[in-house]
């Protein structure tokens, strides 16, 4: 159990900087998740938590003490690798208490323990096989067996379940989640799959060309996010972007387009400063927050043709072409447009998003 | 969230410039382009030490046994005498070798044998492999193969020295039956004793080079001679176009391989000619071994190791950047 | 891949190929083992009946060959005369010897060359692999220079150091493969769970131990088999087996039957070794340069 600090951490691979000033701190018993495409970082800042890497610059705290120095044993924590890392020599339960071996616990002691851990991981009937006799899932948990089997500050989780098939992997999701709330221990999850990221975590880390761009509770990363990057990284499907311009001031600021004008909340024109005042910016809907009709609605909408129909077993998505770009609408399966005929989109504006044109940070 | 560190302000605030508020829907935002500090202090350099240490004994080591002993020879070559009485000769040693009738014929008969034994090789070698390659009898025809690899080349030597002998010999025996030869064994004659010698290293080595080209073998890749084959192909035409491209590169290294044991390797000839009749088979090394451990002129000696080295590490060199190669299923 | 069938669309030309094909390598058997069944049949003959010969073109008398009473005679003077008991001991502590010291020296090299990156590590490792590919002619010059001024011609321990000239950058050069095959991962896992850099590499070494154990057989299969070494370093103390099977030709009497029996001693341990690794022969043959 550990707050784990890091403070100004960079990671250097000869010149080229991987980690690029780093700053987080993961309160005590939380679950973070670093999220972020391949090549963001966030692996290599795993690898410094675990001891595995070199810090280039920056220290990494746990409970207010500098681990820097320290080889990964002497750390306390435990690591369950993206390929499993399993010793294919051993059995299952040799692999599990390898840990404890190592730390010459009592013979008593390990096979209690990695008894009650196989117990609570459900392969307690698997623990004579090696790893080649088991599935992708079944090996997955050994690993995060071997992990929890010793009770660390720490576990490092690196993209656990990536090689999982997507059935197996929304089911270890949920019991990821669930072992880490009953243990109660930090954990820091990897991954580049934002789905596993909103759904499991207590906070989110997002990290793009070794940068963090935002940390959040997963409801501000995915209902706030501070720049385009994040907002078109997080969701599925993607958020919407559609340069418009900005007219007026004063009260009535509209955002103005080919196929649409539409008039910023009262509350959301203050948060345009000035200098955007007058010029492009862009506009970000996700595709939830848009309705699709076939009869012009009132008030303002966006005029467009249907390019296409989705069915999405439960869910339909439209892509609507603009003069410029193309939207993604989502609707419900009774949606009876066809492609080639007009339609119009109603923004719920309470959901939408405006970016600077130009270094894409987020005024609301 | 429960704040119970003690860490700086500072830093309190780094944290905070990437955190969205918590109930405002204002955000604070990180524009992507922003400008970054770089770091103003670095750690102290990982420690690679540790590999160096686990390194250092076999290094020592193999300083002790190769790096001391090929400064020696150097030293050597620029000698003459031996043991206590040594002088100092400078270049004398390789001067002479260059009017040296045997050393120069050394090379001559060297290279006449490499490309015999080699032509004779990698002709039948490949031949053996692409019959072998996907027969029922694979593996038992592979392990009948390997059996004259595993024999010590001076014994092989004796045994050859054995079945060519001129009046009991059974090869000798066959060879006249089959009219190739009159009187005298094979081994007696200036004019076959090289072929003798040829005869043994191809018997003894011809399976290596079948095993290394069985091995490219199994890598042409299947889908590519499959799609081939659809676009109509012959089998002669697919074994040119997809088979050989994936056998040359084992196959160079395979001949590479071979000639620098022609260099290294000469235990059946010591047993079978010892360079003779009328040193008609007194290959380069041969003539080293002799001027070197029969008349003990270790200087010359070590002149001419000294030139064989180099060729020997030139040809090393050609080697390794084969084995570097992609496609030569080297790293 | 050999699961699957080949189809075959047969033209009477490729008929034809096939029978060549099986009639060369009939012929190319027998060729390939008509020494080994000579060497084996003639270890049993006396002297007389070894040198029994048909006419010259009377390929109906073959039978000659088998026309003896078979003797161990040959077998029971190598060892109660010529010592062959000593010489096959020599050759077991040079070979196993030379083997054991450059797998402990060369699986740390090895590993760490393998898990490590720094300058120069292209011209170590060309260092390393040139010195196993020098002519070992060359190579004896400065050591029998060396050795003889440490006193260590004609001595076990010299025939050992000068095997492991060879056998130590071939045990680098092929261990750091099989190193190369293992996940860093592995070892990763065991230093987080709680392992010094140490014990992770121990931990790995059941991994390569096919590996090295493949090499070991390698090892001792060259120093077996190697005459020239033997025949200068170890000369006078240190006889192996090549050595002093070359010694039973003498000018005046070369006994044959010996030799032949000697031969056998010598080969049939190596060719059962041979088979055992069967799978590792061709990298470790060539250097590691071809795999199976």
């Amino acid at each position: 159990m550990a707050t784990v600090t890091i403070r100004n951490v960079w990671k250097y691979y000869n010149q080229t900087p991987a980690v690029k000033d780093l700053n987080l701190t993961c309160p005590d018993g939380s679950f973070v998740s670093i999220l972020g495409p391949s090549g963001c970082g966030k692996s290599s800042t795993m690898r410094m938590l675990a001891g595995l890497e070199h810090i280039s610059a920056g220290d990494i705290l746990f409970d207010d003490v500098r681990i820097n120095d320290l080889a990964p044993k002497d750390r306390d924590v435990a690591m369950v690798f993206e390929n499993y890392a399993l010793y294919p020599h051993k059995t299952v339960f040799e692999n599990i208490a390898n840990p404890l071996r190592l730390r010459k616990a009592s013979e008593a002691t390990i096979k209690d323990r990695v008894n009650g851990a196989a117990k609570l991981l459900e392969i307690s009937h698997l623990l004579d096989r090696r790893p080649s006799e088991l599935s992708g899932g079944q090996k997955q948990r050994v690993a995060i067996g071997r992990a929890i089997v010793r009770e660390p500050k720490l576990f490092l989780f690196d993209e656990p379940i990536a090689h999982l098939d997507a059935k197996l992997r929304a089911h270890m999701r949920g019991e990821i989640k669930h072992l880490q709330k009953t243990l109660g221990t930090t954990m820091i999850y990897v991954t580049h799959d934002q789905l596993e990221a909103l759904s499991m975590a207590d906070y989110i880390a997002v990290m793009h060309d070794g940068e963090l761009q935002q940390w959040g509770t997963p409801s501000e990363i995915f209902n706030h996010p501070v720049n385009a990057w994040v907002a078109g990284f997080v969701g599925e499907p993607a958020m919407n972007f559609v340069t418009a311009e900005i007219r007026g001031g004063g009260d009535g600021v509209t955002l103005k387009h080919a196929n649409f004008e539409i008039p910023l909340l009262a509350s959301q024109v203050g948060k345009l400063n000035g200098a955007a005042q007058a010029g492009t910016a862009r506009m970000g809907v996700r595709p939830d927050a848009l309705t699709i009709s076939m009869t012009r609605p009132d008030g303002p909408a966006i005029t467009g043709v249907i390019f296409v129909n989705e069915l999405l077993g439960g869910d339909m998505l439209v892509e609507v072409q603009l003069q410029d770009v193309r939207m993604r609408v989502k609707t419900s399966t009774d949606f009876a447009g066809k492609p080639g005929e007009t339609c119009w989109l109603t923004v719920n504006r309470e959901k939408w998003h405006v970016f600077d044109a130009g270094d894409g940070h987020a005024y609301f | 969230m429960s704040q119970t560190l003690s860490l700086s302000q500072t830093t309190l605030d780094a944290v905070d410039r990437f955190r969205a508020r918590k109930v405002s829907v204002e955000v604070e935002a990180r524009p992507l382009s922003a400008e970054l500090p770089t770091p103003t202090s670095f750690n102290p350099a990982a420690r690679k030490a540790y590999y160096f240490y686990l390194m250092a004994p076999a290094i020592a080591l193999l300083a002790f046994i190769s790096l001391y002993p090929f400064f020696w020879l150097i030293v050597m070559a620029f000698q003459k005498g031996d043991m206590g009485a040594v002088e100092w000769v400078g270049f004398k040693n390789f001067t002479d070798l260059a009017s040296d009738g045997r050393f120069l014929s050394g090379w001559v008969l060297l290279f006449k044998y490499s490309a015999m034994c080699l032509f004779l090789q990698v002709g039948i070698g490949v031949l053996l492999a692409v019959i072998v390659n996907g027969s029922r009898y694979e593996k038992f025809l592979v392990t009948a193969l390997l059996m004259p690899m595993m024999m010590a080349p001076a014994v092989a030597g004796l045994l050859w020295l054995f079945l060519y002998n001129g009046t009991f010999g059974w090869y000798h025996w066959i060879f006249q039956s089959l009219g190739i030869l009159e009187t005298g064994s094979i081994l007696s004659s200036a004019k076959t004793s090289m072929y003798a010698l040829v005869l043994v290293d191809v018997w003894q080595w011809t399976p290596l080079i079948t095993l290394i080209a069985l091995a490219g073998l199994k890598r042409v890749p299947r889908d590519q001679m499959e799609a081939n084959m659809v676009d109509g192909a012959s089998p002669a035409r697919n074994f040119f176009a997809i088979v050989m491209p994936n056998l040359y590169p084992v196959l160079l290294i395979a001949v590479l391989l071979r000639f620098m044991d022609n260099f290294r390797f000469i235990d059946h000839i010591l047993v079978l000619t010892g360079g003779g009749p009328a040193n008609s088979t007194k290959i380069l090394p041969i003539y080293l071994f002799e001027v070197a451990f029969k008349f003990f002129d270790l200087g010359r000696g070590a002149a001419i190791a000294l030139v064989l080295l180099v060729v020997t590490i030139i040809l090393g060199k050609i080697l390794v950047g084969v084995f570097d190669r992609p496609t030569s299923g080297g790293r | 891949m050999a699961s699957r069938d080949v189809v075959h669309y047969d033209t009477p030309l490729q008929r034809v190929l096939r029978v060549l094909a099986v009639i060369f390598v009939v012929l190319y058997l027998i060729w390939t083992l008509l020494p080994f069944v000579i060497m084996f049949v003639s270890s049993f003959k006396d002297l007389l009946a070894a040198f029994k010969l048909p006419e010259v073109g009377d390929w109906m008398g073959i039978g000659v060959f088998f026309d003896f009473t078979p003797t161990y005679k040959h077998y029971a003077t190598l060892f109660q005369e010529n010592n062959f008991g000593r010489y096959i001991m020599n050759s077991l502590i040079a070979a196993g010897g030379s083997a054991v010291i450059s797998v402990i020296f060369g699986s740390l090299a090895a590993y760490s060359l393998s898990r490590v990156d720094f300058r120069g590590k292209s011209d170590l490792f060309f260092w390393i692999i040139s010195t196993r590919m020098a002519p070992v002619v060359a190579v004896m010059v400065p050591l029998f220079a060396i050795f003889r001024s440490l006193d260590l011609v004609g001595t076990l321990p010299g025939l050992i150091l000068a095997y492991t000239t060879f056998n130590l950058p071939f045990a680098i050069w092929i261990l750091k493969g099989f190193f190369d095959n293992v996940p860093y991962g592995i070892e990763e896992a065991q230093m987080v769970d709680g392992a010094t850099r140490f014990q992770a590499f121990t931990s790995i070494l059941p991994l390569v131990a096919p590996g090295i154990g493949a090499f070991i057989v390698l090892c001792v299969l060259f120093a077996w088999n190697d005459f020239l070494f033997a025949a200068i370093i170890g000369s006078g103390g240190a006889k192996t087996l090549p050595v002093a099977t070359r010694e039973l030709v003498q000018p005046q009497n070369i006994q044959w039957g010996a030799i032949m029996a000697a031969g056998v001693v010598t080969t049939a341990p190596m060719m059962l070794l041979g088979l055992v690794i069967r799978k590792y022969l061709v990298t470790g043959l060539t250097m590691g340069a071809v795999k199976e």
